[in-house]
Formats: C-alpha cells, structure tokens, sequence
C-alpha cells in the first residue's frame, strides 16, 4: 500500500500460505492466531474434537522454525509433568532439571480443562510470568513463547472449568467452526494421498520471530483510536448484564492484538476498524454476564456486538 | 424461468403506471373541448393514446418516431386535407400551407395561422407529452410533480373558468394514487434490499392497493363534506382587480352582503361590506323597504309574474300595504344616494305617499310586488337623491287580535303558495309552535318568536347552503340552526303559510346608523348611514281588514314598526311592543350595534386588505421574495456549498480543509439517503457508498483520509488525486 518501515512482515504472508496448504477454509482462526503470536499473547481455541485445532498449530509451529511441545492434560495429570522436575543424577552427585514441555517455543495444552486447578495454574503462571518456580528455582522460559490451548465446551463431566478471572491470561478465545461442504470436499481430496502437513516448511526462524514481534510494538495507534477502545471497555463495565466488565488488561490485549492485527494488513497504523474487528475475540471471554442476562439468553459475544453497534466511530480530529 | 416471470412482472407495473400517465393526461386535454373552439377532440386523444402505446413498446427510436408520425399525417389528411393521400396535389397543399404559415410566424400574425398548422403543432405537443410522461413515469419514476401540476391545473380551470372539475378531480385522486402506489412497489422492488419473497405474484400487492384507493374514493366521495372554510376568493379577487382597475365599482361586489336582485338561491356565507349606500334624513329610524317577492321555491325567493310598472309622473305613490284602518302619523324624509351605490330602485318607509326627485326623474311604480324603479335616461336609470312623503302606521294589538281569517281569494292564492318538496315536518313544527293560540296574531308572535329560543344562532359566516335535494328552510329549522336574516325571514313566511296564514317576503335595509353630524339635516332630522351590510329582510303578514302588517324574526334585530295597545287595556303603555318586553324595546339599537359590530369584526381583515391595499401587497411580495429565494437557498444549499467547499478545497492544501471537505461529502451522502451508522467505519461505509455508484472512488478516498486520521500523516503527493476523487464523488451525490 504505502512504503513500509517493516522488514519482516512479507513473511507474515508466507506461514498463512503455509497454513491455507493444510487447513481448508480457516484463514481467520490461522489470522487470529497469529496475531496472539506477534502480540506475544496466547490463544484458547474452544470447539469440538477434529476440526483442525491441533492441526492449525502444528502448521504454525512447523512454519516458523521453533520448538513444537504438545500436553495433552488429564486429571492425573502433575504440575511437575508440565513444568519439568529435578532428578537425582547419581554419576554426578546432584539433581538436575529436566525441563518439562513448558520449555518449548510453541506449547500445545490440549483439553486444558480436563486437568485439575493446580496443574492448570501451573501453565497459566508460566503464560503470565515468561519463567517457571521449580524446586525454588526461577527457571526462564525461551523466547518466543507462545501458547494455544485448546478445551471442548461439549463435554463437562469430569473436567474443571477455567476460572473466569484466568481467561483473561488468554489474549483471544477462538472458536473454530466446521467447514462448509464445499471445503469439506477440498480438505478429503488433499488428504487423499498423504496428509500435507508433512509437506510444510518452515518460512521464519526464531530470530526474526522475535524481530517481528518488535516491529508490533512500533505500530503507531492514534490517540482518537486509543479513545476507540476505551469507549468500548468501559462500555462493557457500565453495561447492565455484565456482572464483572472487561479489566485494563483488556484494553491493554485490545491494543496489542489491533497493532499485530495492522501488522499482518501490512499497515503501520491502527485503524478502528482493525479494533472493531477483534474485539469480540479480545473482549468477550474476559466478561462475566450476570445471571439475569445469561437467563435471558444473552452471550458475552453479543453484548460486544452491541456496544460496537453504540460506540462512536472517531471520524474528525480537533485542529487549532 | 424467474427472471422472465421477474420481466413480466416489471412489463406489467410499467404499463400500468403508464397508463395511469395516460389517464391523468387525459384529464389535461378534456377541459378544452369546454373551454376552447378545438374540435376533434376525441381524434387528438386517440392520437395522444397512440402515442402513449407506441412509447410504451419500447421500439427502437427511428420506427417509433416513423409511426407516429404516420399517425401524425394520418389525422391531419383526414381532418383538413381534401387530396388524395401522397398524391402530387396533397404535397402541393402541404407546401402551400408550410408557405403561408411560414409567412405569418416570421410577421407574427399569430391569428392568421391556419387550423392545419395549428392541429400540427397541437399534435406535435402531445407526441413530446408522451414522451416526456414515459420519461417521468416509467424511466425516472417521478411520478408526484405530474400528479401535483394535474390537481393545480384541474383546480385552476375549476376556480376561474366554466368547466366543472368535480368528477375529474375524484378520477385523478384515484388515478394517481394507484399510480403512485405502483410506482413506489416498482422503486422498492428496483432496490436490491428489500425482498418480495411473500409476494410472488404482483396481483397479490397490487389488488388490495387498488381495493383501498377506490374504497378510500368512494367512502371520500360519499362521505359528509365541511362548507369551504374560506370565502371562495374569485369575487374577493375580481372585486380587487376592478377596483384596482376602474376605481369603486366594487362598491356592490358580488358576493358581498348587500342589497341584489337574485335571491333564487339562498344561503352561503358572505363577506362583510360597509361601504354607504345612501344616507336618510328622517325623525325617527325605519325600515326602508324595496320589494317583495311570493313565490318560494325551496331554495330561495322569486316573483310569481313579471312586475308590471306603471309610470307615476307627479311622484304620486299608490303602493298600499295596510288599509286606511291603521293609525298613521304623517312624516318626510330625504334620502341621498351614494353617487357610486348605482342603485336603480327607491327605498321607501312604510305608508310612502308621495316621491320627489330631481325634475327630470320619472318613477315607475310596481304595485304587486311595491317596487319603485326610476326612469330617467340621462342617470342611466341610477337613482340620486329624492324626499319621500309618508304616513308612518301603528298598528293596534286588539285591532290585529280582532282581524279575522277570511282573506280575499287573490291574497290566499298568492301568499299561500308553497313548493311540493318542502318537507312536511316544517309544517308540523309550524303547528306544534301555535298549538296553544288562537288567533292569527298569536300565532303569528309565536312563529317570530320562536326563533329566538330553541338554539338559533345568528351568523354571516359559515353558513350552509342547501343541496340539491334539500330545502332552504327545512335545512335552517332542523339542521344547521345557524343563518341571517334571510334565514330567518324565509323560515318564518313558509311556516306561516303552512298554517295558511298569508305571509310575504320583503327586502329593504334597516334604518342605518346615527350619523354623528346632523347639521346638515333640517330641524328635527337625524341623518342616518346606511351601508350595505343593512342590506335586511323581513316578513309581512297579512290580517284582514289591517292588510300587511311587518314583523321581524331575525334574532338581534327588533320591529321598528310601532304596536301599540288601547289605553283603556293598558295603562300607560301606549307604544309599547306586544310582547311588553320593555327591554327589547329599549335594546333593540344596541342589540343591533353589537350586531354590527361584529360584523365589522369580521370584515376587519377584507377592510384593512382593501384600505392598506397597496402596502401590505408590496409587503406581501417582499416577504414571499425573500421567503422564495431563502427556499431556493436552502433547497441547492448542497449546490452551493459544493461549489464553495471546492474552491476552499484547491486553495488551502492543509489536514484541516481535508478533513472538513471529507466530512461535508459524508454531510452531502447522508441527505442523499446515504447515511453513516454511529458504530459504522469510514471503511464499512465506504464500502457502501461505492457499491451505491458503482466506482472505487470511495474507498480510495477514505484511505488516504484514513492515513491522515489515525496515522496522523498527509500524503502530499497525493493532493490531486484525492481533490479529483471527492469532486467526483460530490457530482455523483448530487446527480
């Protein structure tokens, strides 16, 4: 569109090539997850067993060159076996640390839900912290780092719930849908002679991951914009069905996710429609809806809808 | 398959709104076989029909235009020219007309141009006509000033012209309004967001639309309709021309209140006029009678033969009402007429013996109907001033009590007729109000005073009029309940006639006003102002023995004819009225000047716009100006705040004047119907408006816009582009 001071966000296009090989139709859960990566936020993926979750970001890790752990939780499942444990080395005398899948560039956590509190606690910590405690030690995590977790919202037996107040840790919840018929039938002829993925290279390597990602936070978002979100954030705090609204960290995951989000549009600036956009992934799954409103058959996401419907588009700007 | 039914469709609804067209056009060529010489009409609206037809199959323009003009030829060779069709003669004709026509265009002797030439250029109009209506009605599809023009036009002719619009204004309500309803169901079905998927067939939206607008036409139709409001303004406005134009010979306007001579038709509101009629000399105020009239038709008064005059030489009257019975009391008077009242018969008191003029004047005397015309060919038959000599009469209760009920056979066949059609509950409510008295008398002061209770109003305006099937009294008594005094009078001669009691019909003025300077009267003289609003009717009754007795029914009026009682019955009454009302006696003065004086209320307003004629016109004019070209203003105000917001535009290349020229093409867009949603992006909006006009210029703007908004930054090399693309984007919203 116009001279770019970016250098790496040609790649950008690349992995989403990748992607579209692999996965048919899902250009916009392949587009929001890649803007948690370059936001260095991470992503809940909430739908059904076999439409293309663990596929999306096996594609994803595969493209971009880095460290690919998968943890598949159960209920028996340690915080120890997430973090890593320190274990006796007889030849040396000593413990030493063995790393647990937490130590990958791109964590996997299938079926969060399925694990108890603890162990759930222990990843989201590391998500939150960048670094693990383990036996007293500080551990870091590497750079990048980036973490999809995925839950099924069809079952409930037997699993434990998110706390509300730890979705927010997450910066988009996704869900991704089934594809229509006629995608359907492109995904079986793909898969007919051997699945593609095996077939995926990958286009970005860590460092430039990281330079991306610092390219990010130099998107220029305008005050009037910046206005924008908060308009739309104190909105869902004012609102009569929310019994809890979205919290400054929200805003602050709206604002990084709407520069990735220009990023990957090959714009440096942010525009409202960027923000208005991705609000209802950035913004939905950090409400909680009284129970009134959740009676009365409203959803999180509808409610963002409407405050978006409300909200004024910022279309002058005040010259002396 | 759809999209044929889809086609058929639109074929459909565009020939029906065509033709609806073709109706209402039809509505524009009917008045002119009543208001002008053109014959043939009939072949000039098959010729227009033709025409219609011809647009309406959408031929291409070169056989659309050789069969019209065909058609064109076909009606002038049959109607004007004699020769064989194409023969060499025929051509001859052609040119010699062309020839002559010619001639008389390039001198201007419009006259002179021959039928021929004149059919041709009428058939010309009605060739574009159709043209242009299929332009409005089926391409543009504006339909609403064509329909409006049809009910100007239509109401126009109607107002100021002889032709009668009434049923031609009904077939245009419902013509148009289908058309308008079609033509709205055409425009939505054009407009891609809005789906008829319910209604597949036509027939299921456009039955009902029809079925409204003729239930609506005929419910309209037969419903009860107010009187109009406001005075029919054609006399208000030919009464202001002629005294704009001649100078005060609207002094008795038309439809003014005033004495006239037609009284077949009564009823209506009129408009108040004070301007003096003539000014009486006299000792004590009277009425001043003209005529009388007999015969009642129902709708108002006429005289059962034609008057027979019969000339007076030595100003000798012999026009008796009452015999020599009656108390008289003799007196004079002098009347002077108003020099532009162009009256031509005398007003005269009761009990008038003995007329003088001007020498010359001679004085035709009307015994049945006791009028008094004045011959005097040097006036113009205009009376001028004259004394009257008369014996006043007062009439004596017991001798009226004593009258009897034989009446001589020529006064019962006269004053006893009635119409066939007058409804037989005036009668019956004549014999409920008398049923109690016994003698005519008593019965005659039961009938006048009946009127003034039971919820009678007296009023000049809004007053009604009696349809066709309705009568004059019968309306008064039961329904409207509301009149003046020939209301009032009328009723009381028919409901005294059912009781076969003999009544006539008098018309004259009441006494007038006291003339504040009475120097100029002889001693003993008031001098009294008559104006047209004194313009008064009256009942006379007749009681043998006593003969014509006046008496007056009208509320806020009272008898200025004295009655009186024999002293030996009443004490100290010897002129009072019968009815020993002291009050009324002493009021009736006041009762008639608060009479008067909301007549003059209500003639306020036509008086100032006479009297101040010429400023408030001018006033009127100035303001309807300014209000005028304010509209204009603000009506283009996007023309040329355009053409404003351009010029700024070129001049100052700054954020600034972007921003405020973006946002005046969102102004501009948004009152093309285009309207930006609060939560609506520039972009989403943009997309919309492009998809609209079908162009990229929108979103293109609205990212270098965009740039400059959220990115605080101004492509400068783009400047040309972005002032080309929002000029273009202007022209295209205001196209």
């Amino acid at each position: 569109m116009t001279q770019q001071a970016f250098l790496y966000n040609s790649k950008i296009s690349k992995v989403l090539n990748n992607i579209r090989k692999v996965i048919v139709g899902k250009d916009e859960p392949a587009t929001l997850s890649l803007v948690a990566l370059l936001a260095e936020g991470h992503v809940l993926l909430e739908d059904v067993p076999g439409v293309g979750k663990t596929m999306l970001v096996r594609t994803l890790a595969k493209s971009l060159d880095c460290d690919f752990k998968r943890i598949q939780f159960t209920p028996d499942l340690l915080p120890s076996d997430v973090t890593g444990v320190s274990i006796y080395n007889p030849k040396e005398l000593e413990f030493e640390f063995r790393g647990g899948p937490i130590l990958g560039n791109i964590v996997l956590a299938d079926e969060i839900n399925r694990t108890s509190p603890k162990t759930q606690s222990a990843l989201l910590e590391g998500m939150e912290e960048n670094s693990v405690t383990v036996d007293g030690n500080t551990i870091e995590l590497k750079q990048p780092f980036f973490v999809m977790a995925t839950q099924n919202p069809i079952e409930y037996e037997g699993t434990y719930p998110l706390p509300e107040a730890q979705l927010d840790r997450f910066l988009l919840k996704l869900k991704m849908g089934y594809p229509t018929a006629q995608e359907e039938m492109q995904m079986l002829q793909k898969t007919s002679k051997g699945h593609p993925i095996h077939d995926v290279e990958a286009v970005i390597n860590k460092q430039e991951l990281i330079a991306i990602q610092r390219e990010v936070k130099e998107v220029y978002m305008d005050q009037n914009v910046q206005r924008y979100i908060i308009d739309i954030v104190t909105g869902t705090r004012a609102h009569h069905a929310a019994y809890l609204g979205v919290s400054p960290r929200g805003s602050i995951a709206l604002m990084k996710a709407a520069k990735a989000f220009a990023y990957i549009h090959d714009r440096d600036y942010v525009l409202p429609d960027d923000v208005k956009y991705l609000a209802p992934f950035v913004l939905a799954h950090r409400i909680i809806l009284t129970s009134e409103a959740k009676f009365e058959g409203m959803t999180a996401e509808g409610m963002v809808e409407e405050l978006l419907e409300k909200a004024s588009i910022p279309v002058r700007k005040e010259y002396s | 398959m759809r999209l044929t039914q889809g086609g058929n469709r639109q074929l459909l609804l565009r020939t029906v709104i065509y033709l609806c067209g073709f109706l209402l056009f039809w509505e524009w060529l009917r008045p002119l076989g009543t208001l002008t010489d053109t014959g043939s009409l009939t072949v000039f609206i098959i010729y227009a029909g033709f025409c219609f037809f011809i647009s309406l199959l959408n031929l291409r323009w070169w056989l659309s235009m050789l069969l019209k003009l065909a058609g064109l030829l076909f009606i002038l060779d049959g109607l004007f020219i004699t020769e064989t069709f194409f023969s060499k003669g025929w051509f001859h004709l052609v040119y010699l007309h062309i020839q002559f026509n010619a001639d008389m265009i390039s001198t201007q002797y419009w006259t002179q141009i021959t039928p021929l030439f004149r059919s041709f250029l009428f058939l010309i109009l009605l060739w574009l006509m159709s043209y242009l209506m299929y332009y409005w009605f089926v391409i543009s599809k504006r339909i609403f000033l064509f329909v409006l023009l049809t009910f100007s036009y239509l109401t126009v002719l109607d107002t100021f012209t002889t032709y009668e619009a009434d049923v031609a204004i009904v077939r245009a309500f419902a013509v148009s309004l289908i058309a308008l309803g079609i033509s709205n169901f055409y425009k939505e079905l054009g407009n891609e967001s809005v789906t008829f998927s319910g209604l597949k067939r036509v027939s299921a939206w456009v039955l009902p639309l029809i079925g409204v607008i003729l239930f609506s036409s005929i419910v309209g139709f037969a419903a009860p309709k107010l009187d109009p409001q406001w005075p029919d303004p054609v006399p208000y406005l030919t009464s202001t021309s002629k005294n704009a134009g001649f100078g005060g010979e609207g002094g008795s306007g038309v439809q003014k209140v005033g004495y006239g001579e037609d009284d077949s038709q009564l009823g209506g509101s009129f408009v108040q006029d004070n301007s003096l009629v003539f000014q009486a000399s006299v000792e004590e105020k009277h009425y001043w009678r003209i005529e009388t009239k007999d015969l009642y038709t129902g709708k108002g008064w006429e005289k059962s033969a034609e008057p027979d005059y019969s000339l007076t030489s030595n100003g000798g009257i012999s026009i008796t009402t009452f015999e020599n019975t009656v108390e008289t009391e003799k007196r004079k008077g002098l009347v002077t007429f108003e020099s532009d009242a162009f009256f031509s018969k005398l007003v005269y008191p009761y009990g008038i013996s003995q007329v003088d003029g001007e020498e010359d004047v001679n004085y035709l005397v009307d015994n049945t109907f006791g009028s008094i015309a004045v011959e005097a060919p040097e006036k113009q038959g205009i009376v001028d001033e004259y004394q009257v000599t008369y014996d006043s009469p007062s009439f004596s209760i017991d001798q009226l009590e004593a009258a009897g009920e034989e009446d001589p056979a020529d006064i019962a066949d006269r004053y006893l007729q009635l119409p066939d059609s007058l409804p037989s509950r005036v009668g019956n409510l004549a014999s409920q109000v008398v049923d109690d008295e016994e003698t005519r008398y008593d019965k005659v002061k039961a009938v006048e005073q009946y009127f003034n209770r039971n919820g009678f109003v007296y009023q000049t305006k809004d007053v009604a009029v009696p349809d066709r099937n309705q009568d004059y009294v019968d309306q008064f008594l039961f329904e409207s309940k509301a009149g003046y005094c020939d209301n009032y009078s009328t009723s009381m001669v028919v409901m005294l006639r059912t009781l076969d009691i003999p009544a006539r019909w008098v018309k004259g003025f009441t006494g007038g006003e006291l003339s504040p300077q009475t120097e100029g009267g002889s001693e003993g003289m008031n001098v009294y102002k008559v104006t047209n609003s004194n313009a008064h009717s009256w009942v006379e009754v007749y009681f043998p023995d006593v003969g014509w007795v006046p008496f007056e029914p009208t509320q806020g009026f009272s008898n200025p004819i004295d009655f009186y009682q024999e002293a030996d019955t009443t004490e100290g009454s010897t002129e009072t009225d019968t009815d020993a009302d002291t009050e009324e006696e002493e009021r009736p003065g006041n009762q008639q000047e608060v009479g008067e004086e909301e007549d003059e209320a209500a003639s306020a307003s036509g008086g100032s716009a006479n009297a101040s004629g010429g400023w408030s016109w001018m006033a009127a004019a100035v303001a309807a100006t300014i209000a005028g070209a304010a509209g204009l203003l603000f009506i283009t105000r996007y023309r040329w705040l355009s053409v404003i917001m351009k010029k700024k535009f070129h001049k100052n290349k700054s954020a600034k004047t972007y921003q405020d020229a973006y946002l005046y093409l969102l102004k501009v867009l948004s009152h093309k119907g285009i309207k930006r949603k609060e939560g609506q992006t520039l972009r989403e909006y943009a997309q919309v408006v492009d998809q609209r006009f079908e162009s990229q210029d929108m979103i293109r703007l609205t990212h270098q816009y965009e740039r400059m908004l959220y990115r605080n930054d101004i492509d400068s090399t783009q400047w040309g582009k972005v002032t080309e693309l929002w000029e273009n984007l202007i022209k295209r919203a205001l196209s």
